[in-house]
């Protein structure tokens, strides 16, 4: 077998404690995905993936910076990946989406602190994270209260850019996030001793919007009536798109699509007919968490759509790639990032009408919108939600949950009685 | 893929493992590439499963191609059902 125990030694890591994590994900993604029937061929890739989850990435990135370039660690789908790519270096996500570093994260973090937090912040401290060992810088962001506080915890281990993301979406703050983008552009070349051009920032505009475009493309195939993916698959692509080369992942997906586009000529799906269709709004998903759906698809439904940061606000809307100036590439930049709706900006109707929108194109029977706990954005907005969505007569459940297996029983119950309710 | 009567195929690295997994493709025979699970291994990468019923015909693949194999161990038994836990 692969033995990366040197290279996890060489970052310093905990090999006792990270020897745990290895222990269960096997057992885990075993029972969750590969149980599942009538899986796409292409998932081989992702399925390769997970199993060298700690290996083979990491190892790339390593490589990377024996060559001279620089690692970015990144939290939030509005950090612009691009200004780092045309630079030279790489980002890589670094969201925490495994229970098992939640524990760590609470010694050091309240425990009102969402899961997703807690599990980043653990992951780093406890050294049982490669990639969060690999990262010669993280970039955190201002989207909440915990991240902003987190930040500066995680700033005493490893250099901490902190983009200032605005509240609001006037024109004065796509203006001031214009000059965020400007600032991290400056933070990047030092770092990484690297001039941004037009053209590098041009080809790197090309990179992120062609995995976007891919992206794009895969749920498109979800919208068929014959669903030809489970949704648990397609969150997986997702969750792995954040930290794979974003050229392979365009080039994975597509080529995943191209399956799945065979399967809906034939009206191949993987589901039986009349699977009830949910939508799933809220909080991201970060890998390995897998709860909710899985929860959904044992329960005899098919999730067909993520309005999430792990579903469509990740790669929904494009740069333009015809501006000629880097002055009007990063206007570009900040005006397709501005478009992301998050809770975290006042007001956010515009994430009401991406729901409302999605809710018509994939044709969803039901929204689950859920939120992670005490995340208090998406659990606020829940109710303005719950409200619109009620005058279009779209039924809704909001759920609450965390990484943990505590509250499975009882979610799975909830949801169950939601689907029996559908069917009637 | 049924549950019962499979096995485990390990490799010392990766490429072995993604080698085979294309040559069984081109032969039709029904594999998933997993993580290796704690009970055959202590190192971590991926391994293929096979049906019981495939694996003479794998066997074959692999020693006509010479794929360099670790080991191939039945799949760990399970005790009674699943119940879901985090990772």
């Amino acid at each position: 077998m692969a033995d990366y125990r040197e290279m996890w030694s060489n970052l310093d890591m905990d090999l006792e404690k990270h020897d745990v994590l290895c222990q269960v994900l096997p057992e885990v993604f075993g029972e969750v995905y590969l149980s599942q029937q009538k899986r796409p061929r292409g998932m081989d890739f992702y399925d390769f993936v997970v199993s060298e989850i700690h290996g083979v990435r990491p190892a790339e990135l390593i490589e990377h910076q024996k060559s001279g370039g620089k690692v970015f660690g990144t939290f939030c789908v509005y950090v612009p990946d691009e200004i780092v790519f045309a630079a030279g270096g790489i980002a890589t996500g670094l969201c925490g989406g495994s229970q098992f570093w939640v524990a760590a994260g609470e010694k050091v973090l309240p425990p009102n602190t969402c899961p997703l937090i807690k599990a980043s912040v653990g992951a780093r401290l406890d050294k049982t994270c490669p990639f969060f060992r690999i990262a010669d810088m993280f970039v955190g962001e201002t989207t909440c209260d915990g991240k902003k506080k987190a930040w500066e915890i995680l700033a005493s281990e490893v250099p901490m850019h902190v983009i200032d993301i605005p509240q609001m979406k006037r024109a004065q703050d796509v203006n001031a996030f214009e000059r965020e983008i400007h600032s991290f552009i400056k933070v990047v070349e030092d770092f990484t001793g690297s001039k941004i051009s037009a053209d590098s920032l041009g080809e790197s505009i090309k990179l992120i919007n062609n995995k976007r475009k891919a992206l794009q493309r895969l749920y498109e195939a979800r919208k068929a009536a014959a669903v030809p993916i489970s949704g648990k698959d397609a969150l997986l692509v997702t969750q792995i798109a954040f930290y794979d080369d974003p050229s392979r992942c365009a080039q994975m997906a597509n080529q995943l699509s191209e399956e799945l586009e065979e399967r809906i000529s034939r009206k191949e799906g993987v589901f039986p007919e009349d699977t009830l269709r949910i939508m799933i709004s809220g909080t991201p998903m970060a890998i390995p968490n897998w709860k909710l759906h899985h929860i959904v698809e044992t329960s005899g439904a098919a999730v067909v759509v993520e309005e999430s940061c792990t579903g469509t606000r990740y790669f929904e809307n494009l740069v333009d790639e015809t501006a000629p100036t880097l002055e009007r590439q990063v206007r570009a930049l900040a005006e397709r990032y501005m478009k992301t709706n998050c809770a975290c900006f006042t007001p956010n109707s515009a994430r009401i009408d991406d729901i409302l929108r999605l809710a018509e194109e994939y044709k969803v029977d039901g929204i689950i919108d859920t939120n992670l706990q005490f995340c208090n954005l998406y659990s606020t907005e829940s109710h303005l939600v719950k409200q619109a969505l009620a005058e279009k007569n779209i039924p809704v459940l909001h759920l609450e949950t965390d990484y943990s297996e505590q509250d499975f029983e009882q979610l799975r119950t909830r949801v169950q009685a939601f689907l029996e309710m559908l069917r009637e | 893929m049924e549950t019962d009567n499979r096995f485990y195929i390990l490799f010392p690295n990766h490429h072995q493992g993604l080698r085979l997994s294309q040559l069984l493709r081109e032969r039709g025979i029904d594999y998933l590439i997993a993580p290796t699970p704690r009970q055959l291994s202590t190192c971590c990468g991926i391994s293929l499963i096979v049906k019981g019923g495939d694996l003479e015909e794998a066997s074959q693949v692999i020693a006509e191609h010479e794929i360099v194999v670790e080991k191939i161990a039945p799949a760990p038994k399970r005790d009674g059902d699943w119940k879901y836990r985090s990772c």
